[in-house]
């Protein structure tokens, strides 16, 4: 249904939901078109996701991981269907919304690599300066043109990006649990 | 959309017409008035009593107009979706409630019915309409609780014993329903953890007899009231079409003249079968704000009672979805069912399983849009959880409401906002 | 100088100093703890002073804040323990109730107000959060706000019903009144 936007890679449909994915270079071209052409003119959310080490938690029928079973480590159960792989590591998500006659949403969705900065949307929803930073601060996703790019939830000296999945969980070991 | 000008100055409303030019989310002082070294500049620290929590705002000040505004935030940041990535997604559901504390059932409702929707779960009719009651009664009590702040800061201390009153008695109802007061975590992956303890429906309808004439009581002593006209009317003007490029949904959105709420254009739960108004005021001020924010209770109310109706005559019904591999079997079945225990001991220990996929779901809290999107690999965990918050959007246009404000004018725009610093931060 | 007589004859009012059957050394450590400070007339008369009057900060962080605001309300009164004015400075303030999640963003502000309120002072840590980080044993949340501030009071619950801040506003008066020093006296912070 939107194959004419710039960029235009595929569509899914899973779950009553429309997922466009677009080329990371001709991000903002899309994001104009799907504005303008289609009216999706209100920016809900946008959301880095790491699929660093995506479908390695076990395979299906054993209690264990893939490296072997360990009943005293919960939570080691396999999946019942290994997922299918992912193309790169990040995927940045932009969840669009039409506040027009005819309600609509879509969700625009881009792959990076790490390292690969992605353009910035503010010109096209001004909405995005903050969720940019964010998705900066906490997934570590370089935006280029930002007019702000600085830590937002966490302290300005923090280093590390907390929400990808290499960054430990951190907290304290519980006594008399087996952490310590 | 009529347009209206700042009371103070004359000057006229935001006009949404700098796209693509960004709006901006800081705002600068003018070099003019930097020059001439008479510009102070304040903190509004993390610790104050009328930022709503942990905000930190960098005020500066050129005597008692506001010319530069910075929002600082990041002061309650909990890590809530790296914790929820370690938690089976049963054990998951007590951390969204804590995130907009004063919404919590919404909060839950939201990533419950997200996790739903990617497990393609049919609810039963009576935990639907259960569920409609409780974020209704949730909606008032959040508006309560923001009446009870707000007008407290703006000088109307006694509202806040006022509004506080009312809030005690929807505690008491939440506690008679789920065993406690705030953040009940009574919502379950497939309807209620419970069913609806026998003497709530007189004491919801007690409630709903009582709270239309608190709400008159509320807006005499405001609405029409000199000193809160004069420190609302005309101040933290937003546009509609700048409320649309800054992402404002909610309370601020209707208040701008923008006919938008999720619970009838895109509804969920039991909302196309409730007849309710949604409140749209055109002028974008504060007081458009207050205005809307009294209005929905009076319609929340409404819902409440046509939820009850409903459900008392669903005495007996299930209301929790009957999928084994979800739910937990009733307990009796555990002493004859081999399958029964079977599943049981699976959901406990492992947890049960959800299906890969990524799904976005979107509610009408009382502040706005509250979106959950989750992504799943197949496993008994999430892979990614990322709520979208209303309140870390509308933060966003402090700057832009805060055209030609005084300083006791910021907080009065502020605390429209209806900001809740847990969402904010996450 | 021992006491010669259990603190309820004081005319103390913790509900358990009235139920005896509860297991509690905290009669034991409060005798113990006046043995050793040797209370005289005129401290006991400062500290129901300090105890009738302990003005709060206003230092609500998180979910604990609202049911905090519960006990300003009508229902859970606690003007009339003399603590309705919740002072917004912390050099007006007696008593810091930490309520909520302490994220390390927060932790220096925290320590900063702390320092900025006046001797003799008292913290109260209220809810799972403060007293031990709660549910949130993450890169974001400091494991007990003790680490921060040395702590009199624990409340636990998330959140703490507002009778049950109550009562630990409550023990907190009986241990002043008792002649127990605040925490700053006692135990620095947790490590």
């Amino acid at each position: 249904m939107y194959e004419g936007t710039p960029g235009f890679v595929e569509e899914r449909v899973a779950h009553g939901e429309t997922t466009v994915v677009v080329e990371p270079a001709q991000l903002v071209d899309a994001g104009r078109h799907l504005r303008d052409e289609e009216g999706f003119n209100f920016l809900s959310d946008i959301t880095a996701v790491d699929y660093l080490g995506w479908g390695k938690a076990g395979v299906s029928g054993y209690i264990g991981t893939a490296a072997g079973r360990d009943l005293n480590t919960p939570m080691t159960q396999g999946y019942q269907v290994v997922p299918l792989a992912k193309p790169k590591r990040f995927a940045v998500n932009y969840h669009l919304l039409s506040i027009t006659e005819s309600p609509r949403r879509v969700r625009l969705q881009v792959w990076l690599d790490e390292g690969e900065p992605v353009a910035t949307v503010i010109p096209v929803w001004p909405t995005a300066d903050w969720h940019e930073r964010e998705a900066w601060d906490l997934m570590g996703v370089a935006i280029e043109g930002h007019p702000n790019l600085k830590r937002i939830l966490l302290d300005d000296d923090w280093e590390g990006h907390p929400l990808r999945k290499d960054y430990p969980l951190g907290g304290e070991p519980v006594r008399f649990s087996g952490e310590e | 959309m009529t347009a209206t000008a700042s009371r103070r100055t004359g000057a006229p409303i935001y006009e949404g017409t700098r796209i693509p030019s960004p709006i901006p989310t800081v705002l600068h002082t003018p070099p003019g008035v930097q020059a001439t070294g008479d510009v102070q500049t304040i903190n509004f620290g993390p610790n104050h009593p009328s930022t709503h929590g942990v905000l930190r705002l960098i005020v500066d000040l050129y005597g008692e107009d506001v010319t530069g505004v910075e929002a600082v935030i990041g002061y309650l940041h909990t890590g809530f979706e790296k914790n929820m990535e370690q938690k089976t997604w049963w054990k998951c559901i007590t951390y969204p409630e804590r995130i907009d504390y004063v919404s919590f059932q919404n909060n839950e409702y939201v990533f419950v019915g997200a996790v739903e929707k990617l497990l393609d779960l049919e609810i039963p009719p009576k935990a639907t309409w259960m569920r409609t009651l409780l974020c209704e009664l949730n909606r008032i009590h959040s508006h309560l609780v923001w009446l009870g702040t707000s007008a407290l800061e703006l000088g109307a201390i006694s509202m806040f014993w006022y509004a506080f009153r009312e809030r005690e008695q929807i505690l008491d109802l939440f506690e008679l329903v789920t065993g406690y007061r705030m953040h009940t975590r009574y919502f379950q992956i497939g309807g209620l953890a419970e069913d609806i303890p026998r003497g709530f429906y007189p004491e919801c309808r007690k409630f709903t007899d009582w709270m239309p004439n608190a709400i008159d009581d509320y807006e005499t002593l405001l609405t029409r009231n000199k000193i809160w006209l004069e420190r609302t009317e005309g101040l933290g003007l937003l546009s509609a079409a700048d409320a649309i490029a800054l992402g404002q949904s909610g309370p601020v959105l209707r208040a701008s003249g923008v006919d938008w709420d999720l619970r009838r254009t895109q509804p969920y739960l039991a909302y196309h079968q409730v007849d309710f108004r949604v409140p749209v005021f055109p002028e974008g001020d504060v007081y458009a704000r207050y205005r809307v924010h009294m209005q929905e209770m009076r319609e929340s109310v409404r819902i409440v009672e046509q939820c009850l109706d409903r459900l008392e005559s669903m005495e007996g019904e299930p209301w929790i979805a009957d999928d084994r591999k979800v739910v937990l079997p009733p307990r009796h079945e555990l002493h004859t069912s081999m399958e029964s225990l079977i599943h049981h001991f699976k959901i406990v220990t492992e947890g049960f399983r959800v299906p890969e996929g990524e799904v976005y779901y979107a509610i009408e809290s009382p502040r706005g849009e509250l979106g959950c999107y989750l992504c799943s690999d197949g496993g008994a965990k999430p892979w990614r959880v990322k709520f979208r918050a209303p309140s870390f959007v509308a933060l966003q246009a402090t700057a832009t409401c805060m055209t030609d404000a005084l300083i006791a004018d910021m907080i009065a725009i502020v605390g429209s906002l209806d900001t809740v610093m847990g969402e904010v931060d996450r | 100088m021992a006491l010669d007589k259990p603190l309820r004859d004081y005319g103390l009012q913790s509900e358990r100093l009235l139920m005896p059957t509860k297991a509690s050394s905290f009669e034991q450590e409060v005798a113990d703890l006046e043995q050793k400070v040797g209370l005289t007339t005129l401290a006991k008369a400062v500290a129901w002073a300090q105890t009738n009057s302990m003005w709060p900060d206003t230092f609500g962080l998180a979910c604990c804040a609202i049911e905090m605001m519960s006990i300003v309300g009508a229902r859970y009164d606690i003007a009339r323990f003399g603590m309705e004015p919740f002072r917004g400075s912390p050099r007006q303030a007696d008593l810091l109730i930490v309520s909520g999640r302490v994220s390390h963003k927060m932790a220096a502000p925290l320590r900063q107000i702390y320092d900025q309120m006046l001797e003799p002072k008292w913290v109260i840590a209220m809810g799972a959060c403060a007293s031990s980080g709660g549910m949130f044993n993450n890169y974001a949340i400091v494991q007990s706000v003790d680490k921060i501030v040395p702590v009199d009071m624990y409340v636990p619950g998330c959140p703490p019903r507002p009778d049950q801040l109550i009562e630990g506003i409550i023990r907190l008066h009986e241990a002043v009144k008792a002649g127990v020093p605040p925490a700053y006296e006692l135990r620095s912070v947790a490590s």
